[in-house]
């Protein structure tokens, strides 16, 4: 366990695998699966939303170790429930339906959209129409937060160094110190980058994304999505 | 303040997401061009305080800086908050995809509120002690807002939820204060190196 008063905790994005399936047409269907799941509370539309998940981790196509973290997560919020409901049991069938809905969204979460990466998302979003406006948003966003990184944790680690006992007030002050310098020179950055974006010609044709047409995979993977989630619908509301 | 996948029902999930494109819609149309650049920087700078873990005798804490966001971003907070929570879905599995909607409105409504009620007084105050008060309160209640928001969204999906509901609200109390003095702090050092940054 880390003493220090602050820790930057920062992910390291995976590579995108190749997929020759539509990265629109992922997301779609999970998400269309995401929402299938979340309402669904009888007993067989659960069993048939489980085939999907139930097979990823069967065919070893899911393996993350983030489950366990969430499922210490979801034990603790199950508990919560159990003692705030009218009535313990009633809480503890809601807390285990919640958490065998978010096992099975998180599955089929982790199996299809992360595997796209950021840049498999930003094509989905530009064949979903997105606005470019915020397209840019998120490409800039995700520019700066490398950029910036470096100079939050060198603040960190300079902080470390030179009071390594920081407690209570003074612990909030310099973060808050940490965190103004950091936007004030995110500020001028940016100005650079519209000076740089300017002389480049503006922001037209900064996107070099295009739509990817649907194929007959793609087609072939909606329409079994679909037909999956339409069943789970109908046999909740049956 | 993240609200995981599978827990609200699908009217309310369907209405986070109305919230939230309302929101996006009104804040891209605010936003000129050449601010996206700065928009998209300083909400990566906010990005990254908040995945700084501030360690709190034996446990320790994430911040949302929901309230200097709401200060500094102004109308442009919404599409900002929506971005981020997207990055954080992706980078780090926190919220999900279906969930996404109703956890920007939960946390971007609040720093717009913050903006609109707070946003003239803490950039034009001249008193000192009046600006630092009006700092904290906007820190604070910022967070109170958003854990409101995030139990009235659980209340709607089930009535039975109000007394987990209750508990994420006390819970919040002291992270509400820490936010609150970090906003201050925040506030205080903008306002004395840079104060044309906060308009």
């Amino acid at each position: 366990m880390t003493t220090d008063a602050y820790t930057l905790e920062f992910p390291r994005e995976n590579v995108p695998a190749s997929t020759s399936r539509s990265p629109a047409v992922v997301m779609l269907c999970s998400v269309s699966y995401a929402l299938a799941v979340s309402v669904s509370d009888s007993l067989p539309a659960l069993v048939l939303a489980s085939v999907l998940p139930l097979m990823l981790v069967v065919s070893g196509k899911f393996t993350h170790s983030h489950l366990l973290k969430l499922n210490a997560l979801n034990a603790v919020m199950t508990l919560t429930l159990a003692l705030t409901w009218p009535e313990f049991r009633g809480g503890l069938i809601m807390g285990m339906l919640i958490a065998l809905r978010m096992n099975m969204i998180y599955v089929a979460f982790s199996s299809f959209v992360l595997p796209l990466g950021t840049s498999g998302v930003y094509s989905a979003l530009v064949s979903l129409g997105i606005p470019e406006k915020l397209r840019v948003l998120i490409l800039l966003t995700l520019r700066g937060i490398h950029i910036m990184h470096g100079r939050f944790s060198a603040a960190l680690v300079s902080v470390r160094l030179r009071a390594p006992g920081l407690r209570g007030l003074a612990k909030l002050r310099v973060f808050a110190y940490i965190t103004a310098s950091v936007l004030i020179q995110s500020s001028e950055r940016s100005e650079n980058m519209v000076r740089s974006v300017k002389c480049r010609g503006g922001f037209r044709g900064f996107m070099q994304s295009e739509s990817v047409g649907l194929s007959s995979r793609d087609a072939a993977m909606i329409a079994g999505f679909m037909f999956y989630v339409a069943g789970v619908m109908v046999l909740n509301y049956a | 303040m993240h609200i995981s996948e599978g827990i609200l029902s699908g009217s309310v999930l369907v209405a986070g997401w109305a919230g939230s494109i309302a929101g996006i819609s009104y804040g891209l149309k605010k936003t000129e061009p050449d601010k996206i650049v700065r928009t998209a920087l300083i909400s990566s700078a906010f990005f990254l305080a908040s995945l700084v873990n501030v360690r709190f005798g034996p446990s320790s804490t994430h911040l949302t800086l929901i309230a200097p966001m709401g200060l500094i971003l102004g109308q442009a907070v919404f599409p900002a908050v929506f971005v981020a929570l997207l990055l954080q879905a992706l980078l780090f599995h926190f919220g999900g995809l279906a969930v996404l909607g109703a956890n920007t409105f939960a946390m971007a409504f609040p720093a717009l509120m913050t903006h609109i009620m707070f946003g003239r007084a803490v950039r034009e105050g001249t008193g000192k002690f009046r600006v630092m008060v009006f700092s904290f309160m906007a820190g604070a209640l910022a967070v109170i807002m958003g854990a409101l928001i995030a139990g009235a969204l659980l209340g709607l999906t089930d009535r039975n939820f109000l007394g987990a509901v209750k508990l994420l609200v006390i819970a919040h109390i002291p992270l509400a204060v820490i936010e609150g003095a970090v906003t201050l702090f925040l506030v205080s050092w903008l306002k004395r190196v840079m104060p044309e940054f906060l308009s």
